[in-house]
């Protein structure tokens, strides 16, 4: 499509039968010969016809910066990290300012955790999905739930039939979390909830806690982390439920209902790889992770507590495509929380020091053409999060350009990463390209660069002002438009896309003809019909009492974790928790405003709200 | 002068994927269109009703939860039960089946995540006689 590359490429394709186009290697400088497509039939090995020239330059180098456009030079010598000091700026792994990773033997002691989100149609086929690929090496359950759910509406809420069941199943209350845990272990096993926004992760945190309580456990024992982060919910996913201050003040209550009761779990994780996505560069994406750490630690003192108190920051992060920037990336983030909790908070404890980073690779990398090339971007950005330290891995599946992960897709995503660890020895020393020249002065330049970003953010109010004021989606708006300009005029090669195009080959097609597929409509009303089954079998007056309860709780600023866990243990779904907390805070029962109050809740809530 | 071409970008529902939505608005904006966007968390009604008010030539529906069939069904019948004739274009998520449903029931041209920003640009072009 653009190019010089494309168009050769374009003439080659047609001049060969697409299988044996996808074998050309380019660059070459001996003569190939082209085959027609009648005569490939039943063989991949055909007569010549035609002799074609071969360009040296095709496929040449068309840039010299970053994908976040930092200039490269050709070389870098021990002179361009001269002013760097070993013992300050990199230091042994395990040792601040932890460039080169948390622990000091890093991988060696623990490798990194096998995450992704596991979530299908129903409770059932997911708890069978959980089960397998728990066989398979998955030791980070990572819950999530369909789009409506995460914007707290239940199935039969009008606006959710069009986006049920994409991102999975539709969790709306307890019932579908005991089946899809079923068989499972809920103590001392690491989940982590990738939902929209805050009142979600109270809600399903609330969920664990009420199962763990039911089952005779220890809810202390409860391990893992929520994203919750309120800049994210409103800056990338548009999100109509809350208001930012009422977000801040519930995330608040839940870090302190944590510390106090399920000490393992963080209820907070900072999380570039949405922006990232949504297009704010590199630079950006560290910043903005940076400044909402800072935001949090910085409301959590607010409220007389010390960021020890608090403990290790855990961030998630995105592995771009550019490979020695996406590595930089984690080690200047590393580095500068280091600084910030020592310098700004006073941080004395080590640990609280070291920043723990969850990468998920880039959905958006992955490209429609030619779906088998995605197992390269994923492999590549994979290996980025592991040379660059991380603690958690989330990579995406080769075929997610075209449809959800399908089940052998996601398999490919652990066996990747154990021929990583077992076939590669990659995990075998810990940070292996510290003191490279180039990562060093790259991890630098990211953080300097980083720092001018926050100096800025500061100057603009802080990251807060920065949302309110729609600075902060400027930045990754102008971002995304310049990727966009330099796709079109193909200075930026994606493979299949602007560059290097072919048909997709039997391979690639069957990729595309097995991913998963989101369930027809009759399927979706089976839900909706089972949410409102669901809440006629429940004891209306159990329900009552927990809508009250949660009531007086949000309007009398009480913390309404205990509250949500009650609620969830008596069945209240994550529609009617959202809507009795929004009114808690004289808001509207519906966030998009288009159901009334329910009879039930007007009803429970009479007395008290008069 | 010729009236500009009026295209309405829409969203339907709870998909939060805006990227390819905004993505259009600036390549049929550079493309000497008008653009309406409606942002996220819309009905089917309330794009009808807002591509009804705003006088558009063409409703351009992005989605990426794989609902095309389902969100374009119900417009093309708010539609017709307005009796209005306008076009539909749709691009995200979507299987061959997809197509050909959506083809079928009067969608004017389906795009899938793998579509080229040129080709889209040339039918939207097409469709508004541009």
């Amino acid at each position: 499509m653009y190019g010089r590359h494309s168009a050769a490429r374009t003439k080659l394709a047609k001049r060969f039968c697409h299988l044996a186009s996808n074998f050309i290697p380019k660059g070459l400088t001996r003569m190939l010969h082209a085959y027609t497509s009648s005569e490939i039939e039943g063989s991949d090995f055909c007569k010549m016809s035609e002799n074609i020239e071969l360009n040296r330059d095709e496929g040449g180098l068309v840039r010299e910066e970053t994908q976040s456009n930092i200039y490269v030079k050709p070389v870098y010598t021990p002179e361009d990290i001269k002013d760097n000091d070993y013992a300050g700026d990199i230091a042994d792994p395990g040792c601040y300012p932890f460039t080169r990773g948390i622990y000091p033997k890093m991988y060696r002691d623990r490798l990194w955790l096998k995450a992704f989100l596991v979530s299908y149609d129903t409770p059932e086929s997911t708890n069978a999905a959980f089960k397998s690929y728990i066989e398979n090496g998955m030791n980070d359950l990572r819950l999530t739930c369909d789009l409506p759910t995460q914007n707290g509406l239940d199935p039969d809420h009008p606006l959710a039939l069009s986006a049920m069941f994409c991102g999975g199943i539709a969790s709306y209350a307890i019932n579908t979390y005991e089946t899809m845990l079923e068989g499972l272990p809920l103590e001392n096993t690491v989940y982590e909830g990738g939902f929209m926004n805050v009142l979600d992760a109270i809600y399903f945190h609330g969920l664990l806690v009420a199962m763990i309580e039911n089952r005779g456990g220890d809810i202390s024992k409860l391990l893992g982390t929520d994203i919750a982060d309120p800049i994210r919910s409103k800056l990338v996913y548009g999100d109509p439920s809350w208001p930012t201050e009422v977000e801040r003040r519930v995330l608040m209550d839940h870090i302190e209902y944590c510390l106090e009761y399920t000490p393992k779990w963080k209820p907070v994780v900072p999380n570039g790889i949405d922006p990232c996505q949504a297009g704010m560069n590199a630079v950006h994406e560290l910043g903005e992770v940076i400044a909402v750490c800072t935001a949090i630690i910085d409301d959590f003192c607010q409220r007389g507590h010390t960021i020890d108190e608090f403990g290790p920051m855990v961030v998630a992060m995105d592995a771009e495509s550019d490979f020695f920037e996406s590595i930089a990336k984690f080690r200047a983030a590393r580095r500068m929380w280091a600084k910030i909790a020592k310098e700004r908070f006073g941080a004395a404890k080590k640990s609280t020091m070291a920043l723990k980073i969850g990468i998920r690779t880039s959905g958006l990398s992955l490209q429609a053409q030619k779906p088998l090339n995605n197992a390269a971007r994923v492999t590549i950005q994979t290996l980025a999060g592991v040379l660059g330290g991380v603690n958690s891995i989330d990579a995406c599946s080769i075929d997610e350009a075209i449809g959800l992960p399908s089940y052998e897709a996601r398999m490919f995503t652990l066996d990747m990463q154990h021929i990583i660890s077992h076939e590669a020895n990659i995990p075998l020393t810990a940070d292996p390209l510290g003191g490279s020249y180039y990562l060093e002065w790259l991890t630098d330049k990211l953080e300097a660069d980083a720092n001018e970003y926050l100096k800025e953010v500061e100057k603009n109010g802080g990251i807060y002002a920065c949302l309110e004021s729609g600075w902060l989606y400027r930045v990754m708006e102008e971002d995304r438009l310049r990727v966009q300009h330099e796709k079109a005029e193909g200075k930026r090669l994606i493979v299949g896309l602007n560059a290097f195009t072919g048909e997709d080959g039997a391979v690639s097609k069957a990729i595309a003809d097995c991913a998963y597929t989101v369930p027809p409509e009759s399927i979706r009303q089976e839900r909706i019909a089972e949410v409102k089954a669901y809440r006629a079998s429940r004891d209306p007056e159990a329900v009552a009492q927990a809508i009250r309860r949660l009531y007086s709780d949000t309007k009398n600023g009480v913390n309404v974790s205990r509250a949500v866990i009650d609620g969830g243990k008596v069945g209240m779904t994550i529609g009617e928790v959202c809507g009795v907390v929004r009114l808690g805070y004289g808001l509207g029962y519906d966030s998009v405003d288009m159901i009334p109050t329910p009879d039930y809740v007007a009803e429970a809530l009479k007395e008290i709200m008069r | 002068m010729a009236k500009k071409a009026r295209v309405l970008v829409a969203k339907v529902g709870c998909d939060i994927h805006e990227r390819g939505a905004l993505t259009l608005i600036n390549v049929f904006r550079d493309a000497g269109m008008e653009v309406i966007y409606t942002g996220r968390y819309q009905s089917e009604e309330g794009v009808v009703n807002a591509a009804v008010t705003e006088d558009v030539d063409l409703i351009a529906v992005s989605d990426l939860t794989g609902s095309l069939v389902i969100i374009c069904r119900k417009i093309l019948e708010e539609l017709r039960r307005l009796e209005m004739d306008i076009p539909v274009i749709c691009g995200g998520l979507l299987t061959k089946k997809d197509v050909t449903d959506l083809i079928d029931m009067g969608v004017k041209a389906c795009f899938g995540t793998g579509s080229s920003i040129d080709e889209c640009l040339c039918k939207v072009k097409e469709i508004v006689g541009m």
